[in-house]
């Protein structure tokens, strides 16, 4: 009888199951979403390939029309965007990597729930999160620090990131502390534990939090528009003048044969500050969704 | 007496001794720490001092902390001249009610999206398409703001944007410089944020999802519950604390809205909507030829303790509602 019921039950929530209203809200919200993410590239993809009189002539959408690649050639012979790009891999490389060194020293031991001191530590970086010196207290003391107008002042200021550090010291407290203690009774210090043992089992986090910095300093383009010389931009600052019309070619949003072209090589340059970025996180993707949700949850 | 003393001093002695064992023991712990520590003070509580600028007449060469105190304003004694200089200023109070208006209807807006778009992910059967959906709609994320505006600056441009084509087709309104209009300022805000971060925001709901034992999803079929009463029923309530948690943490950070974004917006057309607190501090201080940094250290401590407030208030409300708070 009991039985009977149960498959009775079984059977009725199979046909419940099947919500086709909810399946088709599902199918639209994803194809809308997917849409909404890809179209913008598809455009600016399009442009960047279409000829100026295409472009004006208003016929392009998503696929280029007369196929050119003579936007990224301007871009190519314009001598100002390998000098940022140069620079954009730069700060990215060093800044990234000054930032894991010193988020790891630092995770590490706040790692240890046990270590005296450790508690107060905390509170001062949590506290960090929620107040803060604004602006101008943080462009005085880089001010005088004498850090205006060198790469220093892009890179010094933004090395520890208080989420990307309680990324790691979550990562580092969901290690089995048994290795560590059979490491210390083999007579291994615990800079050794920490470089010989801890960090080769973390590369998923070092590979999500590095992400996070290196996609943090490619982005940035505001502390180079206030600490940096123009010699010094990267290309994002590069982008946002060409943005406001004040490099390159000036576009008054006009119809001439100059705007048109204007149009494509801006779409390059965008094409072009972001392909690596986008390149590389498909195959990160595992490890920083794993990151993002320890430090989130926990954090 | 004397012999309490002497107990003491050995108790002491023993607890000099243990300190010293133990830092002995565990001084590398210390000595990682120091550089980033020292480092992590200089670079994020130096600054937070440095606010006392805000009561403080600043002097070039005199350093970041100023050369004295403020003297008095017109109406407000010393040292609250520079508190008195945007205070008692309507512009500033425009930029303050920019600042919520904007805040909030990006907040009403924007935070049940990702909800709403994890749950709705989690209803994928298909595990292919989950992944793809998924890997897309992270994309956004990962460009420069510079990048987003730029992008939008393209598809609404005036003349050429295909969106301002498509528009003007679809409804014949014509050719509408969106991104100049006040009108459209925080519709455009509010889209390139939930076209930036509903995917990303997305993981960490999903993640409480997927975190959800299959048991009780298995109980409530097979007492006949439809997969939309599952979602009711089960998934909102289990997710809820976290759903409360990045509510405080929004509701904490209702003043400092994107200001890259909106500095990148901003044109002489639309910053009577688009001037908010921050872009204000900027235009009076790093955006000025003569810039005022102690009312711009004024104004940033401002906002900075008003966002202080509003994190403890939304954590203390929900700490009383549903018993999850962040600290």
């Amino acid at each position: 009888m009991s039985t009977k019921v149960q498959i009775q039950n079984a059977k009725k929530s199979h046909i419940k199951e099947h919500n086709p209203i909810l399946n088709t809200v599902t199918f639209l919200v994803m194809l809308i979403v997917v849409l909404a993410c890809i179209i913008p590239f598809l455009y600016i993809i399009a442009m960047s390939f279409s000829s100026a009189a295409a472009i004006t002539n208003s016929r392009v959408y998503l696929w280029p029309v007369e196929f050119t690649v003579e936007a990224y050639k301007s871009v190519y012979e314009y001598p100002n965007f390998f000098r940022a790009y140069g620079y954009t891999f730069l700060y990215t490389i060093v800044g990234t990597g000054i930032s894991l060194v010193m988020m790891v020293l630092f995770a590490y031991p706040l790692s240890k729930d046990w270590l005296k001191g450790q508690g107060a530590v905390m509170k001062l970086v949590v506290f960090s999160m929620f107040f803060s010196g604004g602006l101008i207290p943080n462009f005085l003391l880089i001010n005088s620090l004498h850090l205006v107008g060198t790469v220093w002042a892009m890179l010094l200021p933004y090395a520890i990131n208080q989420f990307n550090l309680i990324i790691l010291i979550n990562f580092f407290k969901s290690l089995p502390s048994e290795i560590e203690e059979a490491a210390v009774i083999d007579g291994l210090s615990y800079f050794g534990i920490l470089v010989r043992i801890v960090l080769p089992l973390s590369g998923a986090a070092l590979a999500t939090v590095g992400l996070y910095t290196a996609v943090f300093f490619w982005n940035n383009w505001f502390a180079p528009l206030i600490y940096l010389k123009s010699s010094q931009y990267p290309v994002m600052m590069l982008l946002r003048n060409i943005v406001n019309g004040r490099t390159m070619i000036v576009d008054n949003g006009g119809m001439g044969e100059k705007s048109s072209l204007s149009i494509s090589i801006k779409s390059a340059v965008i094409i072009l500050s972001s392909l690596p970025i986008i390149l590389i996180y498909p195959f990160l993707q595992k490890y920083f969704v794993k990151g993002m949700t320890v430090g989130a949850v926990k954090g | 007496m004397g012999k309490r003393s002497k107990a003491l001093s050995n108790m002491e002695h023993v607890k000099k001794v243990s300190f010293r064992h133990y830092l002995g023991r565990y001084w590398q712990f210390y000595a990682m720490m120091l550089l980033p520590l020292a480092y992590f003070i200089l670079f994020k509580y130096v600054p937070m001092f440095g606010n006392i600028l805000a009561f403080r007449h600043y002097k070039p060469l005199a350093g970041p902390y100023g050369d004295r105190w403020a003297s008095a304003g017109k109406v407000w004694p010393e040292p609250f001249r520079y508190f008195e200089q945007f205070l008692l200023v309507d512009k500033f109070w425009v930029a303050f009610k920019n600042t919520l208006i904007i805040s909030l209807e990006n907040l009403v807006i924007n935070f049940p999206f990702p909800i709403i778009f994890a749950i709705l992910l989690n209803e994928l059967r298909n595990l292919k398409l989950k992944k793809f959906v998924q890997t897309v709609s992270y994309v956004p994320r990962f460009v420069s703001t510079v990048v987003v505006i730029s992008i939008m600056s393209e598809l609404l441009s005036p003349t050429l944007g295909m969106l301002t084509r498509l528009i003007d087709m679809v409804f014949g309104v014509g050719k509408i410089f969106y991104m100049n209009e006040p009108q459209y300022f925080r519709m455009l805000y509010i889209l390139t944020d939930m076209w930036q971060f509903t995917g990303w925001t997305a993981i960490i709901y999903l993640a409480a999802i997927t975190g959800i034992s299959s048991d009780m999803f298995e109980a409530a079929r097979i007492d006949g519950a439809s997969r939309f009463q599952q979602i009711i029923y089960i998934t909102i309530p289990t997710i809820m604390p976290t759903i409360m948690v990045m509510l405080i943490l929004n509701v904490g950070h209702l003043l400092s809205l994107g200001f890259e974004k909106v500095l990148l917006m901003q044109t002489d057309k639309n910053v009577v909507v688009s001037d908010i607190i921050d872009t204000y501090v900027y235009r009076y201080t790093l955006g000025s030829s003569s810039p005022q940094y102690s009312l711009g250290a004024a104004m940033g401590l401002f906002n900075g303790v008003i966002g202080l407030i509003l994190v403890s208030i939304s954590n203390f409300v929900s700490r009383r509602l549903t018993g999850n708070s962040i600290y």
